[in-house]
């Protein structure tokens, strides 16, 4: 409310002679303010765009001492390299892996979500483990994985990338779609079993459509954890299965960095992100913070 | 739930209809969950069990003791300077980005409760370090360190003078803040989008109401606006400093632990005593002991807030 | 003590013009009342006396000083809010003596002041209690205890009593028209309620869209009103609006219902009925101005009517009866004990001395 529209809070400029000490006081402050974002914009997107800005330099550009602020053209070289090297196999596993245990985890964790918002199965016990499954830190759990991994011969292999993110995932599913059922009134379910359907067309005919805004959030964040992930893969997979974080790292050699490469690939895995996010802005705090704040 | 639903079709006389309706009740909420409990179950508790088994062995790259060792490898642990030193690292670290996360994060929250031109826009723009790789954001720090033609020296010598270029990521002096201002660039946005939700949540006549009667800014922010975003502070301290407490991909891209074991973090450690050293056993009793560690802080955490296991 | 003026005073709540053109006087000491529907402006105007809002234009001005440009805090006025707006980590006592403990007071200071209020309240039992173990009288209490403490020149209400239930609002009502009476201070008071208006005001500024409808004492907005919207605002039920003709000669008016029934109107001082005499006008006549005992039969403007009930709501001290006249339905009040039936042909003594003429062109009474 207050400075909504600065334009017409004129003041009486002629009343009293001159111009009121507290409007100047308020334009002031915005402009302080505005000038704060600029440095903080600048502060955070700054590593970005030179990380960017690399994967389009030529290699004098890259190497070059004063560093190149704005590079001359878009050179491609990188990318085409990626192309052409195979190396984007790894975006595309990353996308495999990631595409498929989001939906695994969205289904599993709604279906278990339902059970715990509307049956309370299982009580405050169920629902404290399943969320103390996901403050475990991974690597404490993928150790254990690998060894179980090697026992059962999935190491490399994407189903036991799939499992495993799918795995860490639900959790926090189950936590966001639970607050999106309890949002849904209880009214409507119970309508629909009045009029005859039984508890599976209930869950699929009322209660998903319902809550498909937050089923979207969710697997956005969901597939943005899956996707952004370097731990999990490392130690789980080998040469079959190469997600790009693991094949950027491939890149840092003890001898010579390909920068080029290593910029170029983390352009295409940032990407896709970045559109998810702008698309998605209203979820945003939402689904960052696990359902803490609603928006 | 409700009691009263007719399945459709059921021709059974109305006693028996009710039986078989809880019955069926009771059938989906469980079926429900299997999915999950099961994935759960095997994934993180069967492994962790399996984990605790092999802590209990003797298996490492040469030879796979799977006799019972006892306590052999938590004794070798509890001597072995480095893990305790990494322990110390980590924490260390924790304490200094969280601190450092949260005071960033709260002013720029400030910064943008009340309205602005574009706010949407540069909140979203702002949240982007936070959803990008953590491997992208230690390699475009990485890049930025580097001291030859890396635009971080550039820039510190235009403020001041330097004789020699700083190696940012090996010079023992600077390589904490070199990391520790990658990891607070990536999750200050973090803090602020849960602050600023939080704020936005104050109850305003609250706000007015101490501005009628004579507080100043801070005042109001210290005993009116703080207490009413307390809780929404917990689970932020919480929730960051688990995720702290397991950094691994940024430290390992800008300094592999280095130089030396300086920054070596309790994730880096393990994962070198497990994947490079291949000692499986002694990393599994590591892995175990960090695993108690967590859950009793988390326990400790949680009932401090007020909810108890 | 403080002297309100408000001068030409126009404010925008986004885009929309919610105050258009006001001005003002609200005098010393006086219990004034914002009263007026949803919208009109009353809210936005009195957020603006306390500083929470921006001016388009005008001033406003507190003891002839121009307050526009001057913060909330250095106003010197106190403000109670609809949700009470206590602060919840503090107790009562911390809740009053909030704003002296801001502005520096000492520590004996605020503890006097603080009882003292309390004591006029009756709070000192609670004085260690926190907001959410007080029941919503009480938290009202400490809401004006924290606006009273600090001795400010003006007292803001906004609307303090629509989040009580009906009994409770009726108690907090006299206990806010007692404090106005023991610390004599200028008050100005929002509501939607015109019951609360007319029972706690001095003065009554009625508020319709943005601009003043009418202002005065509550007995001049019910005896009478300036326009249809202010009869058909205050006074419950509401007031009966007729479609008549005026006819007759100038100098004794009196209005047509329909072909068989006419009643005299008595003719109000210069005539100014003689104009309109031929047009179709609205008779404007309160359901408690039309009686069935035969009591005041013989004063000069009671009429006389013959009516047929359809429609009886007894309320256990009263009964309203409801019949049709010249097309509309008409509500009238009688005693509880003269209950009638649907379908009864009643003899209803109508007092032409307090009914109103109103253009239904202009909306205005005549």
């Amino acid at each position: 409310m207050s400075g909504t529209t600065p334009s017409r809070a004129a003041g009486p400029a002629g009343f009293a002679g001159r111009k009121p000490w507290w409007q100047r006081d308020r334009t002031r402050r915005m402009a302080g303010r505005l000038i704060a974002v600029a440095f903080l914009l600048l502060f955070f997107l700054f590593p970005i765009y030179w990380l960017f800005v690399i994967s389009i330099k030529t290699p004098d550009e890259i190497y070059s001492s004063p560093p190149v602020w704005i590079p001359d053209g878009f050179h491609l070289d990188a990318y085409i390299a990626l192309f052409e090297d195979g190396d984007v196999q790894a975006i595309w596993n990353s996308l495999l892996v990631a595409s498929v245990s989001t939906v695994l985890a969205l289904l599993f964790g709604t279906m278990c979500a339902y059970s715990l918002a509307r049956y309370r199965t299982g009580g405050i016990h169920l629902g404290l483990w399943i969320i103390s499954q996901r403050m475990i830190p991974p690597i404490a759990i993928v150790f254990p994985v690998f060894l179980l991994y090697v026992m059962v011969g999935w190491v490399d292999t994407y189903r036991g990338l799939i499992v495993l993110y799918t795995t860490f995932n639900v959790p926090y599913v189950i936590w966001m779609m639970r607050g999106y059922i309890l949002d849904i009134p209880l009214e409507l379910e119970q309508s629909a079993l009045v009029d005859g359907c039984n508890h599976w067309q209930v869950f699929v005919k009322v209660v998903f459509p319902m809550v498909r805004s937050g089923l979207f959030a969710t697997a956005v964040f969901t597939f943005i954890f899956a996707w952004n992930d370097f731990v999990f893969a490392l130690i789980v997979t080998r040469d079959a299965v190469t997600t790009f974080p693991v094949q950027i790292t491939h890149y840092f050699g003890a001898q010579s960095t390909f920068w080029s490469k290593i910029s170029a690939m983390s352009v295409l895995g940032t990407l896709p992100v970045m559109i998810a996010v702008g698309l998605l802005q209203r979820f945003l705090v939402r689904g960052m913070t696990m359902g803490a704040i609603k928006g | 739930m409700t009691t009263r639903d007719t399945a459709a079709g059921s021709a059974a006389p109305p006693g028996w209809g009710r039986r078989l309706e809880l019955l069926a009740d009771r059938k989906f909420r469980y079926l429900l969950i299997v999915p999950t409990v099961f994935l759960l179950l095997s994934v993180t508790v069967f492994p962790a069990i399996y984990t605790l088994i092999v802590s209990f062995q003797d298996i490492t790259l040469m030879a796979e003791d799977r006799s019972f060792h006892g306590l052999m490898n938590y004794q070798r642990l509890l001597e072995d300077s480095r893990f305790w030193w990494s322990l110390v690292h980590t924490v260390g670290f924790l304490l200094a980005a969280l601190a450092l996360q949260f005071v960033l994060g709260l002013l720029m929250a400030l910064l943008f409760v009340e309205w602005m031109p574009g706010r949407q826009v540069f909140i979203t723009l702002l949240v982007l370090p936070t959803v990008i790789s953590p491997i992208v954001a230690g390699s475009a720090w990485r890049i930025m360190y580097e001291h030859q033609y890396g635009p971080i020296s550039q820039i510190i010598g235009w403020l001041a003078e330097l004789d020699n270029p700083v190696l940012w990521t090996a010079d023992p002096t600077f390589v904490y803040p070199a990391i520790l201002l990658a990891e607070v660039w990536q999750w200050t946005p973090f803090m602020f989008l849960l602050l600023l939700a939080a704020l936005v949540n104050v109850d305003k006549s609250q706000v007015e109401s101490a501005e009628i009667d004579g507080s100043t800014y801070w005042r109001t922010f210290w005993y009116i606006v703080f207490p009413a975003i307390r809780p929404v502070v917990a689970v932020a301290l919480l929730i960051r400093s688990l995720d702290l407490f397991r950094v691994f991909d940024k430290v390992w891209i800008l300094t592999q632990g280095g130089p030396g074991t300086m920054t070596e973090l309790i994730s880096i450690y393990i994962y070198k005593v497990g994947f490079q050293q291949f000692q499986t056993s002694y990393a599994a009793a590591m892995t175990f002991v960090v695993i108690i560690l967590l859950t009793a802080v988390v326990v400790l955490a949680l009932r401090r807030m007020g909810v108890s296991p | 003590m403080a002297h309100l003026s408000i001068n030409g005073l126009h404010m925008y709540y986004g885009d929309a013009h919610a105050v258009r053109g006001v001005d003002l006087e609200v005098p010393d000491d006086q219990f004034t009342v914002f009263v007026g529907p949803s919208g009109c402006g009353k809210s936005t105007m009195l957020r603006a006396i306390a500083g929470l809002e921006d001016i388009g234009a005008g001033t406003i001005a507190i003891d002839g000083e121009v307050m526009n440009d001057i913060r909330p805090r250095d106003r010197n006025v106190a403000m109670v809010f609809q949700n009470y707006a206590l602060y919840p980590y503090m107790n009562v006592f911390d809740n009053i003596g909030f704003g002296l403990r801001a502005r520096k007071f000492d520590k004996q200071e605020i503890g006097r002041r603080v009882h003292e209020a309390a004591q006029m309240l009756g709070l000192e039992d609670y004085l260690d209690r926190m907001p959410r173990q007080l029941s919503g009288g009480q938290r009202q209490r400490v809401a004006i205890g924290r606006a009273i403490v600090r001795n400010a020149r003006l007292f803001l209400f906004d609307e303090p009593l629509s989040n009580l239930d009906a009994q409770l609002r009726d108690d907090m009502r006299a206990e806010i028209k007692r404090l106005h009476q023991e610390i004599r201070q200028t008050m100005v008071y929002v509501t939607h309620d015109q019951i609360e208006a007319m029972t706690l005001g001095d003065r009554i500024v009625l508020l319709r869209d943005g601009l003043v409808e009418q202002e005065g004492t509550p007995f001049e907005l019910y005896d009478q009103p300036a326009t249809k919207f202010v009869a058909s605002f205050i006074g419950s039920p509401r007031m009966n609006f007729i479609p008549v003709e005026l006819v007759g000669d100038p100098g004794a008016p009196a209005v047509r219902f329909d072909a068989d029934t006419q009643l005299a109107l008595p003719s109000p001082g210069g005539g100014r009925y003689d104009a309109h005499i031929g047009r179709e006008l609205l008779l404007g006549v309160r359901p408690e101005h039309m009686r069935h005992t035969r009591e005041d039969g013989t004063r000069p403007g009671v009429e006389v009517l013959t009516v047929l009930v359809d429609l009886v709501q007894p309320t256990g001290s009263r009964v309203y009866a409801s019949f049709a006249l010249a097309g509309t339905e008409v509500m009238a009040e009688l005693e509880a004990r003269d209950v009638p039936s649907v379908g009864d042909r009643l003899e209803m003594l109508v007092d032409m001395n307090r009914a109103i003429l109103i253009d239904p062109d202009t909306e205005r009474t005549l």
